[in-house]
């Protein structure tokens, strides 16, 4: 056989042609085959070599423009926000965006059809997911059984190796870990919680800007939570210069740390990299929300004890000459008292502590502890177990306060009920066995506050508030949980709340005034953001709470407090109206 | 495109045939099937276990699996037959004890049931099974698709704690009788897929001829046969997004004439890996190396007619984002501090890579078969 060398100028024949664009071929193949023809084989199957062709064939991206995925996922029925969200990403944003829809709408299912979408065009195969703690199993359950994604926990050194790694932020922020990440290059970068990134100084966002990216999705509900500079450098992580310098972007943006000017075309700046569905708009239909408000009378003995705290932080109050910051603590004395004892126990004996020996206060907080000692029954936990056998469904019971955590858990069990605990200082093995003791085997689970964030509980269609934040954005965090997309039956909220207390107040604001439970607001962290460009809502609470002389004053001044914020509500369904 | 059950039904049964699998039985909507070593190596993972067996020449036992390509009709086949199996077996008496299964699993293919089905054709319409009467081990492959086919038997008892610390569960090798593992094959799944590449892996790599017709046996003369060079290329012309071409093209060795569509000449014929009787094969006038170039100078051809606007779109698009980038650190690396600067400029080059990267439209070709064919001369 005669070698010709390859690419020899001389042999080639007829005109030469040029492309525009650079092409590559890959040609092991013939030095595959050359060799095999020395040694005789071993030679293919051609009915197999057949079926490789007609798999390509199948899975051929014939368009640039049109949506492959979908056809890969039989199992999957993404909503149409969700599949136009995808569609935008790919072609009208090139793969770079943060996805900011509000909680509950689905942003992983966006991020996972985008990720499917680069997968199966072959455009992405090495992909890091940078997530909380909490949720890495999540994220790697969702992607394997929903899209058929090879996705593994980051769990040792060598876990690196896998095409597709999910792991925490905090791990892969560290060295060894982060090292090695900074040298590698990701075709897909995306980052759950990207709220978490918002300041240019920490180590989160200066790791995040090290990594090497082709594609890049940030994922948050909350993009702006203080002010309007951590917007700006979410963005500038992803795509620098997209509004300018920060220079150019304070002068041409910003009138206030929380206020935009020139809104219109901020609006049209930021729809270049960010997509916002709101859960008030769009095609999307969720379950109804049914809400039973409970009133309860206290018992003798704690109305007792609630009174005396109350004329106990009353008069400190005066004490102090109205200084506010120090009394918050005092107000939230008040709080539990209509939670359970043992949490007023906790924070009473707490603040004792911190009391010099000879502090007067000490004797009147000796006497409220007195009084605590005499109450023997908690009149809510009563009504719950009662609810909870009614029921006889999976519920989810919130609560504020970890000591009232535990003693319902002792409660319950005390009387034959399956409950398990669920709070933010668990690791992320537990918080996850929790979830599985939960979906299987427990009938309810007691959650307090920390629990909020991330947990999908669409299996269980029952909540009860034990006792209520005060901040509107926690209590639609905790209805979330169960109210969001997979959830089939109506979501039905018992809100506890006891006759003659600050929570009676509470309760009558969140539901009469902002019909909170009931309805999903659209952009209810706007209407925050707006009130609360003085002071936060939960601050302002605290103070009527404190200056009011009466009942009567607290009514009056929550019914104020009521009435702007139902205000500024339909401000925003004006405004909303008239820019379609 | 995408395939219906059949179709993804018709390419697993192809695969499973190429490589010698034992199909244990087999409905429109389902096979279950004891694999071959060889398909057990490509598609079980189990790397460790097949280094086992070569090293100390152990008999392989290979994986079974239940292939559901229709899960909605195989569910719907099987949930009447599992009320019907008890009374089959009571009028049967064929097997006993065996209808109150343990931890709940609930009966449902079983030996009786086989049995039951074969002799009720009211219910063997709904899922004919040709296979379960004929099959090679009716005892054995009958008793392990009754486990097969209940899904709580997808659900072991390690699987809640493997999975809370994975996240999903490692699929873990079920040896032995009554343990087969079921698994839905539609297309876009993972086995697919997985048969697909392994299908490649295989069948890459061809040295092909066609067989005669069986007259050539009996004439006097032998059959000029002309060997090709042939490959299937699939094009990949990319930006930030991307679109694919499979062309398959062959070049005669003995005239250098390319042709095009080269598939579908192989389809009409019959090809056989041996040198039939009575056939001679031209000499090569072209080396392998020479048929190459002209393949892929035909390729580039073809490449040069298209609309090339799509990378024209792709540049201006990157043009647009290097000037952004160029503004915003344009004025930062106005940096005076020294060091400062170093560092912005590090970013800079880093973003601007990386953009280029994202959108510098290019075209890549490789092949997924390729091979010398020896077709008669025309």
């Amino acid at each position: 056989m005669t070698h010709v060398p390859r690419n020899n100028p001389e042999q080639e024949q007829g005109q030469d042609f040029v492309l525009p664009v650079p092409i590559s071929f890959e040609r092991e193949w013939l030095k595959d085959l050359e060799s095999r023809l020395d040694k005789g084989g071993p030679w293919g199957d051609w009915r197999l070599s057949r079926l490789a062709i007609e798999g390509e064939a199948s899975g051929l991206v014939e368009s640039f423009e049109e949506l492959q995925c979908m056809k890969h996922l039989s199992s999957l029925s993404p909503l149409p926000h969700q599949i136009d969200t995808a569609r935008k990403v790919l072609f009208e944003m090139s793969g770079r965006a943060i996805l900011a829809d509000e909680v509950g709408l689905g942003k992983t299912i966006e991020a996972g059809l985008v990720l499917k979408e680069y997968l199966v065009r072959g455009l992405v195969s090495k992909v890091l997911i940078l997530v909380p703690a909490s949720l890495v199993l999540q994220w790697v359950r969702e992607l394997n059984t929903k899209f058929g994604i090879s996705a593994v926990a980051q769990k040792k050194a060598y876990s690196w190796d896998n095409d597709i790694v999910v792991a925490s932020m905090d791990t892969a922020k560290r060295g060894p870990h982060k090292d090695r990440l900074i040298s590698d290059e990701y075709d897909m970068l995306i980052i759950d919680e990207a709220h978490k990134l918002k300041n240019k100084k920490t180590t989160n966002y200066q790791f995040v800007q090290q990594l090497r990216k082709k594609y890049c999705l940030l994922l948050t509900a909350t993009p702006v939570q203080n002010d309007l500079g951590e917007l700006f450098n979410l963005i500038t992580l992803l795509k620098p210069g997209q509004l300018g310098n920060q220079g150019d972007f304070a002068a041409n943006f910003v009138v206030d740390k929380r206020v935009a000017k020139n809104e219109d075309q901020l609006r049209g700046e930021l729809s270049k990299v960010m997509i916002r569905n709101r859960r008030g708009e769009g095609p999307v239909t969720f379950t109804k929300r049914k809400v039973r408000n409970v009133p309860l009378t206290l018992s003798p003995e704690e109305q007792t004890l609630y009174d005396g705290v109350t004329s106990f932080v009353k008069d400190q109050y005066q004490e102090s000459g109205g200084n506010l910051s120090s009394m918050l603590s005092l107000v939230t004395l008040q709080r539990e008292v209509c939670s359970s004892r043992d949490a007023v126990f906790v924070t009473l004996v707490n603040l004792m502590k911190k009391l010099p020996e000879d502090s007067p206060r000490r004797d009147r907080m000796i006497e409220l502890l007195q009084l605590i000692r005499t109450v023997k029954a908690n009149t809510k936990a009563e009504k719950t177990i009662s609810l909870i056998q009614e029921m006889n469904e999976k519920v989810i019971v919130f609560t504020e306060y970890r000591a009232t955590q535990e003693y319902l858990l002792q409660y319950f069990r005390e009387h034959g009920i399956q409950s398990v605990p669920y709070s933010g200082g668990m690791n992320r093995g537990k918080k996850d066995w929790m979830m599985d003791l939960f979906r299987g085997r427990a009938q309810v689970m007691i959650a307090t506050e920390a629990g909020g964030e991330g947990i999908n509980l669409q299996f269980c269609h029952h909540m009860v508030n034990f006792d209520l934040p005060w901040n509107p954005m926690r209590v639609e965090q905790r209805i979330g949980r169960v109210h969001r997309l997979g959830q089939q039956n109506d979501v039905i909220i018992h809100n506890l709340s006891t006759n003659g207390t600050i929570e009676e107040h509470i309760l009558h604001l969140l539901h009469e005034k902002i019909n909170l439970f009931e309805t999903v607001i659209g952009g209810l962290d706007t209407i925050l953001e707006r009130f609360e460009k003085k002071e936060s809502l939960e601050k302002s609470l605290y103070k009527i709470m404190l200056e009011a002389g009466s009942d009567e004053e607290i009514r009056s001044k929550v019914e104020n407090l009521g009435q702007t914020l139902a205000d500024l509500k339909d401000g925003m369904l004006n405004e909303s109206e008239a820019t379609p | 495109m995408t395939m219906t059950p059949q179709q993804v039904q018709k390419h697993v049964m192809d695969y499973l045939e190429a490589t010698e699998c034992q199909v244990i039985e087999k409905s429109p909507a389902h096979v279950t099937v004891k694999l071959s070593p060889r398909a057990d190596q490509m598609l079980t993972d189990r790397p460790y276990y097949w280094g086992f067996v070569e090293r100390t020449g152990a008999e392989p036992q290979t994986l079974s699996f239940t292939f559901v390509f229709d899960p909605e009709k195989y569910d719907a086949a099987n949930a009447p037959a599992q009320r019907v199996s008890p009374v089959v077996n009571a009028a049967g008496g064929a097997a006993p004890g065996q209808a109150p299964n343990a931890g709940g699993a609930f009966p449902a293919e079983s030996p009786g049931l086989s049995a039951g089905r074969d002799t009720g054709p009211g219910q063997a319409s709904a899922n004919p099974a040709p296979g379960a009467g004929s099959s090679p081990a009716p005892n054995a492959g009958g008793a392990a698709v009754g486990a097969g086919n209940t899904p709580a038997a997808n659900a072991g008892p390690n699987d809640g704690i493997l999975s809370r610390y994975f996240g999903v569960t490692p699929v873990l090798p079920r040896l032995g009788p009554g343990l087969i593992r079921r698994e839905d094959v539609t297309y876009g799944s993972r086995r697919l897929r997985q048969i697909w590449s392994a299908a490649q892996t295989e069948g890459k790599c061809l040295h092909l001829f066609e067989v005669p017709g069986s007259l050539q046996r009996m004439t006097l003369f032998s059959a000029a046969y002309e060997p090709w060079l042939a490959v299937c290329f699939k094009v990949e012309l990319s930006c930030d997004l991307k679109r694919e071409e499979l062309h398959f093209i062959g070049v005669s060795l003995l005239t250098g004439e390319v042709r095009e569509n080269f598939g579908s000449r192989l389809d009409s014929i019959q090809l056989s890996p041996r040198l039939p009787e009575n056939v001679h094969i031209q000499p090569y006038e072209l080396t392998v190396s020479t048929g190459a170039d002209l393949l892929e100078r035909r390729i580039v051809s073809k490449l040069s007619g298209q609309d090339y606007g799509w990378a024209e779109a792709a540049r201006r698009r990157l043009q647009g984002e290097l000037e952004i980038i160029d503004a915003y650190y344009g004025e930062l690396l106005k940096e005076p501090d020294e060091a400062q600067r170093l560092a912005v400029e590090e970013q800079y080059n880093g973003r601007r890579k990386e953009t280029i990267w994202q959108y510098e439209p290019h075209i890549s070709v490789s092949p997924v078969i390729y091979g010398l064919f020896h077709l008669r001369k025309q």
